[in-house]
């Protein structure tokens, strides 16, 4: 017998067959013997794992067992409670960094309104805006040698951060 | 503390004062349907401790879970689901760290067992009851994952076909197959016991 003809016969001794083919099915057990001592082996296979399950019991304790999960579900619930993120300090980071973007730009701006585009004098400090990038500050200092750069906006890992602790809330 | 009796209390009202946070009421719960639970992780597992561990773990999921059970099912179903799926998690897990022998390649495409010829297996034969459960158990841990799992979904959860496909991840005509495969071979095993026996 094919494959699909036993898969077919085996369908049909699990109920899985439309009524018409079942009807089929059932007349051809009727005539082939090869196919009604398969139908047999099937239904006996069956019949031996009916009820196996029911002789198999927990080897524990109910309290031992009970324990052992009430254990858990305190353990759980307690790294649950003390792990939230702070939702204030999101807010924080999400607003006040570029808040403070903001303040540098406006001080920025109103120094260069004031003094031109530099305010270079010989043997002073310098802030510079780059054009291409608003949000970023250079100082430098000649008579120390030092030049220092900064960003007046929040890193990327930052906002991604807050994002997240937002979407948790 | 005051520690209301609910031994006998029905299930729904169970879930109803587990689901407020009531665990004694949880607890009876797990007293009604541990060995239930446990059952099915040691069939599709073969392994005691196996079973054990993920049987405590979905009760551990069925309590943080509580809300999401809609009572479409009884609460056993319910709480049966969740091991099952565990134990595929874990079945999954181990099969990637485990290379596939040439024998479960075969068994895939029916293996030599879809043409051996038609065995007789007579239960009520000389066996007792926990002998021949003894020794199903056996032939079952012969089986590879896959028609094991199917076979328990089929005969023990009592899947059709096309659950089954949806819950192992697999098309209507491999669990046909599998299912096929794996009741012929737990025929063949048991028929080849009974001789042995009968010697």
């Amino acid at each position: 017998m094919e494959l699909e003809a036993q898969l077919k016969l085996q369908a049909y001794l699990d109920g899985e067959l439309p009524e018409a083919e079942a009807r089929e099915m059932a007349d051809k057990l009727a005539r082939e013997a090869g196919s009604a001592a398969l139908a047999a082996e099937l239904r006996q296979t069956r019949a031996l794992l009916e009820g196996f399950e029911e002789g198999i019991r927990l080897p524990e304790s109910r309290e031992f067992f009970w324990s052992k999960i009430e254990r858990d579900i305190r353990l759980s619930e307690k790294s649950a409670a003390s792990s939230p993120a702070l939702p204030w300090a999101a807010l924080l980071r999400r607003f006040l960094a570029p808040a403070m973007g903001l303040a540098l730009v406006a001080i920025a701006g109103f120094v260069l309104a004031r003094h031109g585009p530099t305010l270079e004098r010989p043997g002073s400090a310098v802030i510079e805006t780059a054009l291409a990038d608003p949000g970023a500050f250079t100082y430098r200092d000649d008579n120390s040698g030092t030049t220092l750069v900064w960003l007046s906006y929040p890193a990327e890992n930052e906002l991604a951060d807050a994002g997240e602790s937002a979407d948790v809330e | 503390m005051n520690v209301k009796d609910h031994s006998s209390a029905d299930e729904a009202a169970l879930v109803r004062a587990a689901r407020e946070g009531d665990m004694a009421a949880f607890e009876e719960l797990v007293a009604r349907n541990r060995d239930r639970v446990y059952a099915r992780a040691y069939s599709m597992m073969r392994n005691e401790d196996e079973a054990l561990d993920l049987s405590q773990e979905a009760w551990v999921k069925g309590w943080q879970r509580l809300k999401q059970f809609q009572g479409d099912s009884t609460f056993g179903t319910w709480i049966t689901r969740i091991v099952i799926n565990l134990c595929l998690d874990e079945l999954r897990r181990q099969k990637r760290h485990r290379a596939e022998s040439i024998e479960a390649i075969a068994e895939d495409s029916g293996g030599v067992e879809r043409q051996m010829p038609v065995v007789t297996v007579n239960p009520t034969l000389g066996l007792e009851r926990e002998e021949l459960r003894k020794r199903i158990s056996d032939a079952l841990g012969k089986l590879s994952y896959e028609h094991r799992t199917v076979l328990v979904l089929h005969e023990f959860e009592e899947m059709e076909y096309k659950q089954i496909a949806k819950t192992m991840g697999c098309s209507i005509g491999t669990v046909m197959s599998r299912l096929f495969y794996a009741r012929r071979k737990l025929a063949a095993l048991l028929a080849d016991l009974k001789k042995q026996d009968l010697t």
